[in-house]
This record gives structure tokens, C-alpha cells and sequence, in this order.
């Protein structure tokens, strides 16, 4: 069973209406238990829009979208995902320990259990020692490794992540990105990740998809064959510089200069509940 | 700062009283300036001695105490009232933060209320908790006050509340709807908390409202035993003692204060773990 | 989050439906339950009253009308002027802004009682300076906030152009301040219409809106009261959608969620 699969999908915004947008056509992608793969386009390419369908925010126009086998709507509802965000967005009142335990309380967890599995992640993450700070009190890297310890407290298949990186410094962006690695590792989850960088697209995934805009579709699919062990001396690898380079070429055809409105602009669809 | 400020009033007050003139006078033809007569504008001095005095010949209470317990009565009814009052502004609140189709009807209808006069809910409010004795509980008169209090508290906490239910940061909302959380769940676990610095000044407004309310409450349905009653009272005996009202409202004043400075506590506790950003 | 713009239409019919449902509520409840007027007057009842009474009712809301609109335009100006001097003399700023907080939470209106004893009994002036003091709060707080509240990156480009205090006020800080302003006046507006109702409580001049409901309230004449209380509503109503228009007008665009602060 394939850990995402969409199918013929394509996305409009404001269908009918004189500012409709193509965020995405005819995509077709599958996803392979353990995989990481890396979404990467300029902007309006529609890859965050390619994420929120999988992560059932919101609905296709045509075609379908399967999450560990089972329409994305379900998979949702069984939180068969987790998923992080640009800003780490956790809760201001709530210690780094009670936002970890968020997804399990949900899902109707007793306490001791909760506070069990929460500790464990925060020791994956290390961040232990902080368990009783609060997010004020800890740095942007910090604070997005404890939204990467609630995205997979509740031991999802699926990582869902939107440039979480993107709001962080160079060194510390290529030091979380290590981690990743290691804790994905561990976990064994398969990983969807968008991102504006090549370097992090190549360094992080096996397999790294080239979309491009108007209209968001995919141009290109690249594997990447660095190995399973990747650390930091990967990132010097002539392997890797070639890489590198084969996804920026693969970029460079694509016309990133924009006249078109913004996707996020035309996002004008409710959070379903 | 606040003490200075107080000063600073005492001292124009007592200024006027030196160089204004002693029947009021005009501006332009407009009768503008107050009288600066004794009567009329007693020493601040002579307010504050006053307290130490008797209410009235032959009692031997200082009136310092009758005002204070007056200030005490009416402190309880507005607690109360407060209480009802933010009950109901916080379930309006949610039912108009679920329903856009009850918010737009049923906001423009709470912001008139506000315009009722009071005072013509007073009889109302005083008839029907006669009317209303469920078995052995008996509608007390204060009652009314209270619901009087609650009236005028409860449209600053809906209007407060409502506001912060609906800042939610959009990506938080994400997130909980990622976790296929409930309108509920969201409800409790999120909105709510992210409310909190929106109601803290809401609440403020509305411990004064409440208190006005009381007053006004007392004002109308001859409720004696408060602060309201007393002041009325006292104006009527200005012209023979005219630093008596004086007393009972700067009473009233602490009152108000006080009740704020409660809401106040509730603010240092509720937001103690959250960092210090202006939440007013 | 931007709604999709809403129709006027979909914003109109819920407080309309909602108004006639609550009448139409009322007026069966009265039937059914046979309220007597002195209880609970039905719609119907209070509308006869009104229609009635109108020319005196006119009469009265002239009076407190009048009133409520002198302190709103006084409050208003004395506010604007003060809170000026507040961004300007920080000493100043650091006098009234604990005063103003302190006052915000006291119910001030009963210093109308002592107002009364310095003006003769005819006067209108306790009324008038009681919404003077009332609006002169809401507008300060209001007011200094917007003017002080300027982004830091916009001061620093101002000095950066080694621009004067009174540019700075010019160019940044008034044009800052105004949405607060009419955040403030929509506050005010109805305050000042019940602050003057609440004022002619105590004593004084018996001409008013206020009066006129208390004494037919100790006269039973439930009806003829809630007629006033129409007047009153009206009055309060009239004066907020002033307040509203006065907005539209000099801020078009809307304003940007702006917190409100003040009674």
C-alpha cells in the first residue's frame, strides 16, 4: 500500500469567477512508505496547495487524493498524519510539554499515557530538559523541534511539512535538518516536505519533485541517490553538488517571474472542522 | 503617579476655590463656572474630616462606617451581578462566534440594548422576580439590582469575547483541524486560551458596568442599604452639610476601583505564564 | 481571515428577521400570558403611546439630545486638545494616563449629584459637563493611544530624514490617530446619550428624556415610559449611526481591527 497517492488531481480557486486561479492540473504523484520526498517551485507553483490536499485542508476540484490507503477525508479524521508549519505555532499557554501532548489529548489519551509518550518525543527531539519551559522562553530552532515532536506524538506513517525551516537562520536550518533526518530515521515516517531551497530539497529527500506555475503541474521528478546515511559531510560530496545542480537546471526552465495573482491570495476557503 | 495626579486635581480644585466666583458666573452670557462658595465646593479638607463625624445629630457612628457599609452592599450586588453578567456575555459570545447568521442578527440588537435606559427596566426587572418564586426561594430585592448590574456587564464581555474567539491565528485553526478536532474541542483548547488577553479589558469594563448598574438599580427601585441610596440622600442635604455627599462618592469611587482591581488579580494569575506583551 | 464580501442583502436580513421575530414574540406573549399593561406593555401599546405623545416626546429628546450632542462636541475637542499635549509633554502623559485608567473604573456619573449643587437648579451645565467629562475620557485614552502607537519603523524613517517633532505629528502621528478617533467616537456617541439620561436621575432640571420615563414609571403609565424609552433608543441609535457615517466618510477603505479602549 502506497503511503499517499493522488490521482489526476487539480486544484481551482474561486472556480467560475473572474479571479479564478489553476492552482494545480493534473497531478500524479505516489508516495512509497518511507519515503522523503521534497516539493520545490518558485512561488504560486501550487506546492503548498498539493500539501493541504493531502492533508485533507482542503478539497480537490477533480480527481482523488488516498492517504495510507484510504480517501484523504478519512485519513484526516483517523489522524494518520502529522503536520508542521512555517511558525512552529504553539500554544503561548501551554507548557512545551502540554503542547506535545495536544494531538494525543484529542485522541482521547489518558493523562499518564500522554505524558509518557510526550516525554518520549521531547528525549527524540532533545529538548528534555525544557519540558516545563514555555515556547516564549525557547529559540525559533527550539520551538520548531517541539512542533516536530507533536506533529509525531501520536506516531503517525505520514509527516506533512510546510517550509518549517523557512523562518530560521542558515546554521541553524542545516542543524535541524540533520535532526530530521535522525528522527525520521528512527521513526521510520514517511516524510513530504516543501521548501524554496535546493540544497535542503537535495539533502533531505529521495526523491525531490520540480513543480512549476501557471498552471501548478509537475515538470520534473528526481531521485536522488545519496545514500541512507547522510550527515554533514554529505552536504561537501561532489554527489551532491551534481545533484544540486540537476534540480536547479531542472528549475531553471520554469519561468518564475510573476504577473499572476498569488495562490495563497486566492486561498479563500474555510478551515473545515 | 496616580497620587500625583489626585494631588494635582486637589490643588486646582482648591484653586478655583480661591479665585472663582462665589454664586457661579457667566461666559459669555453662559452660566459655566460653578459656584465657588463653601456650599457648593467644600475644602477637600473638610471632606476628608467629614468622614471621622457623625452621620446625623445624636448618632454616635462616625459616618466614615455607615458609608463604608453602604459601599459593602452595594459591593456583593455587583458581584453578582458581575457574575451573571459575564456568564451570559461569554455564552452569547460562543453562539455568535458559532453562528455568523446569530451575530449579525442579534449584534446590532445588543449594541441598542445598551441605550435602554436602566431605569426603565428597573420596575420591570422588580415585578417579575416577585412573580418569580420557584418553591421555597423567594426573589430577593437585591436580585433585581444584580440583574440590573448583569444587564449592563454582559454586553462588554460578549463584545470582548467575541472579538477574541474570532482572532484566532488561521494556523492554529489549521492545526486543529488537522487533528480533525471538534468545533468544541477547538472551542476549549484553543480559541478560548487565545481569547483571554481580548477579555481581561472586557471584563474590566464590565466589573464598572456592573457597578453602575447596581447603582442605578438602587437609584430606581428604592433599594436602601447601598452606596446609590446614600448619595442621593446626602445631595439632598448638601445645602446643610455640604461636604456629606462628598464622602459617599468618593466611597463609591474605591469601589469602583476596587471591583477593577480584582479583575486585575484574575489578569496576573490567568496571564502569568504567558510572555509580557501590552494586553490592553 | 478575509471573508468573501458579503452581500448587503446578507448582511441586512438576519437583524431584520431577528427584530420582527422578537416583536412578534413579545406581542403573542403579552396575548397569551394577558400581561397587564402595567407589567409588561405589549408593542403594539408602546407604539399607541408613542404616536400619541410624539410632540413631547420630541420635546424632552430635544432637551437631552441636546445635552448628550453639547458634551459629545466639548468632550470631543477637549480630548483632541489634550491628548496632543499628552504626545507632546511626557511629563503631562504620565500624569492623566493613570487618572484616566483610575477613572475609567469608577462610576463617575455619580459626581453629577455634586455637579447639581454648583449650578443653579434650572441649569443644564451638570448634565452638559457630566457627558463633557465622560466623552473627554473615551476620546483621550483613545486619541493619545493612536498618537503614540506609531510603528517604529516609520519613526525611525521620519528621523532619518531628520524630520521635526512637528512633522513627525503631521505627516505620521495625526494621520495614525484618525481611525482610533472614530473608534473612539462610536463609543462615545451612545455614551453620551445615556450618560445624559443617567445624569438627570439625580435631580435638576426635570425636561429631559431621563425624567420623563422615571416620573411615568411612579405614575404606572408603563406604556407612556416605554414610549420614552423608543425616544430614547432612537436618540442613542441616531447618534451611534452618526458616529458610523462620520466614519465612513473620513476613513473610506475600513479600518483595520483597532482595539478599542475607554467606557
Amino acid at each position: 500500500m502506497n503511503a499517499v497517492e493522488v490521482r489526476g488531481v487539480s486544484k481551482v480557486f474561486n472556480a467560475g469567477r473572474p479571479n479564478a486561479v489553476e492552482a494545480l492540473v493534473g497531478i500524479d504523484l505516489t508516495i512509497e512508505p518511507g519515503e522523503f520526498v521534497s516539493l520545490i517551485g518558485p512561488s504560486g507553483c501550487g506546492k503548498s496547495t498539493q500539501l493541504r490536499l493531502i492533508a485533507n485542508l482542503t478539497e480537490p476540484t477533480s480527481g482523488e487524493v488516498l492517504v495510507n490507503g484510504k480517501p484523504a477525508r478519512a485519513a484526516r479524521l483517523d489522524q494518520d498524519y502529522g503536520m508542521a508549519f512555517q511558525q512552529a505555532g504553539l500554544f503561548d499557554w501551554r507548557s512545551v510539554t502540554k503542547n506535545v501532548e495536544l494531538p494525543l489529548e484529542l485522541k482521547g489519551w489518558d493523562r499518564a499515557r500522554r505524558r509518557q509518550r510526550a516525554l518520549e518525543m521531547l528525549e527524540l527531539v532533545k529538548l528534555s530538559e525544557f519540558a516545563d519551559h514555555f515556547p516564549w522562553q525557547l529559540s525559533g530552532g527550539m520551538q520548531q523541534r517541539v512542533a516536530i515532536a507533536r506533529a509525531l506524538a501520536a506516531h503517525p506513517p505520514l509527516l506533512l511539512m510546510d517550509e518549517p525551516f523557512g523562518a530560521l537562520d542558515e546554521m541553524t536550518r542545516e542543524h535541524m535538518q540533520v535532526e530530521l533526518l535522525r528522527i525520521c530515521g528512527q521513526t521510520s515516517t514517511t516524510v513530504v516536505f516543501v521548501t524554496h531551497s535546493i540544497p535542503e530539497a537535495v539533502y533531505l529527500s529521495t526523491r525531490v519533485v520540480v513543480m512549476s506555475p501557471r498552471p501548478g503541474r509537475i515538470t520534473d521528478v528526481i531521485d536522488v541517490d545519496l545514500g541512507t546515511h547522510r550527515d554533514v559531510e554529505t552536504r561537501e560530496a561532489d554527489a551532491f553538488f551534481k545533484k544540486v545542480t540537476e534540480v536547479r537546471e531542472a528549475l531553471r526552465g520554469i519561468d518564475t517571474t510573476g504577473i499572476e495573482p498569488d495562490i495563497e491570495q486566492a486561498l479563500e476557503e474555510p478551515v473545515e472542522g | 503617579m496616580f497620587l500625583l495626579a489626585l494631588v494635582l486635581v486637589t490643588a486646582i480644585w482648591e484653586l478655583y476655590k480661591l479665585v472663582g466666583p462665589p454664586d457661579g458666573g457667566t461666559v459669555f452670557g453662559w452660566t459655566i463656572l460653578p459656584r465657588a462658595n463653601d456650599i457648593a465646593m467644600p475644602h477637600v479638607w473638610e471632606m476628608l474630616s467629614r468622614y471621622a463625624d457623625p452621620e446625623r445629630r445624636g448618632s454616635s457612628t462616625p459616618i466614615a462606617v455607615i458609608v463604608l457599609q453602604g459601599a459593602w452592599f452595594t459591593f456583593r450586588i455587583a458581584i453578582v451581578g458581575f457574575a451573571i453578567g459575564t456568564l451570559l456575555g461569554l455564552g452569547l459570545a460562543v453562539l455568535m462566534a458559532r453562528f455568523k447568521v446569530v451575530e449579525r442578527g442579534l449584534l446590532p440588537y445588543l449594541v441598542i440594548s445598551q441605550t435602554v435606559p436602566l431605569i426603565a427596566l428597573a420596575p420591570l426587572v422588580v415585578s417579575w422576580g416577585g412573580r418569580l418564586s420557584l418553591g421555597a426561594f423567594e426573589w430577593p430585592r437585591w436580585l433585581s439590582a444584580a440583574v440590573m448590574g448583569a444587564f449592563l456587564a454582559f454586553f462588554p464581555v460578549a463584545v470582548g469575547t467575541l472579538k477574541g474567539l474570532t482572532s484566532t491565528p488561521p494556523a492554529s485553526l489549521e492545526l486543529m483541524a488537522s487533528y480533525a478536532a471538534s468545533w468544541r474541542q477547538t472551542l476549549f483548547k484553543l480559541r478560548f486560551p487565545a481569547a483571554v488577553p481580548f477579555m481581561i479589558p472586557a471584563l474590566k469594563l464590565a466589573a464598572t458596568a456592573s457597578v453602575i448598574g447596581v447603582i442605578v438599580a438602587e437609584l430606581s427601585t428604592g433599594l436602601a442599604g447601598g452606596v446609590g441610596r446614600l448619595i442621593i440622600e446626602y445631595a439632598r442635604q448638601a445645602t446643610g452639610d455640604p461636604s456629606k455627599v462628598f464622602t459617599a462618592v468618593i466611597v463609591t469611587a474605591l469601589l469602583g476601583l476596587v471591583m477593577v482591581g480584582l479583575v486585575g488579580l484574575a489578569d496576573v494569575t490567568l496571564m502569568r505564564n504567558r510572555p509580557r506583551e501590552a494586553a490592553e | 481571515m478575509r471573508l468573501p464580501r458579503a452581500s448587503v442583502f446578507s448582511l441586512m436580513w438576519p437583524p431584520v428577521v431577528f427584530g420582527v421575530a422578537f416583536l412578534v414574540l413579545w406581542e403573542t406573549a403579552v396575548a397569551v400570558f394577558d400581561f397587564q399593561t402595567y407589567f409588561l406593555p405589549p408593542p403594539s401599546a408602546i407604539w399607541d403611546a408613542f404616536r400619541a405623545n410624539t410632540a413631547l416626546i420630541w420635546e424632552a429628546t430635544k432637551v437631552s439630545g441636546l445635552n448628550a450632542f453639547v458634551g459629545l462636541v466639548v468632550g470631543t475637542a477637549l480630548g483632541i486638545a489634550m491628548s496632543f499635549l499628552l504626545a507632546r509633554f511626557r511629563l503631562l502623559n504620565d500624569l492623566m494616563t493613570p487618572l484616566a485608567i483610575g477613572l475609567n473604573a469608577v462610576p463617575i456619573f455619580v459626581l453629577v449629584a455634586i455637579f447639581n449643587n454648583m449650578y443653579p437648579i434650572t441649569s443644564e451645565v451638570p448634565r452638559r459637563l457630566m457627558v463633557t467629562l465622560v466623552v473627554y475620557f473615551i476620546v483621550l485614552v483613545n486619541v493619545a493611544r493612536g498618537l503614540s502607537e506609531v510603528g517604529a519603523i516609520q519613526l525611525e524613517l521620519m528621523r532619518s530624514y531628520a524630520a521635526s517633532e512637528a512633522a513627525i505629528l503631521r505627516k505620521v502621528r495625526i494621520p495614525n490617530a484618525v481611525p482610533y478617533l472614530f473608534t473612539a467616537l462610536k463609543i462615545a456617541a451612545p455614551a453620551s446619550v445615556i450618560t445624559a439620561f443617567v445624569s438627570e436621575y439625580f435631580g435638576g432640571s426635570q425636561n429631559g428624556l431621563g425624567s420623563r420615563i422615571v416620573s411615568n414609571i411612579a405614575l404606572s403609565n408603563n406604556a407612556e415610559a416605554w414610549a420614552y424609552v423608543l425616544g430614547a433608543c432612537l436618540l442613542g441609535l441616531a447618534f451611534y449611526l452618526t458616529a458610523l457615517v462620520l466614519e465612513r466618510v473620513a476613513v473610506p477603505g475600513g479600518i483595520s481591527a483597532v482595539e478599542q479602549v475607554g467606557a
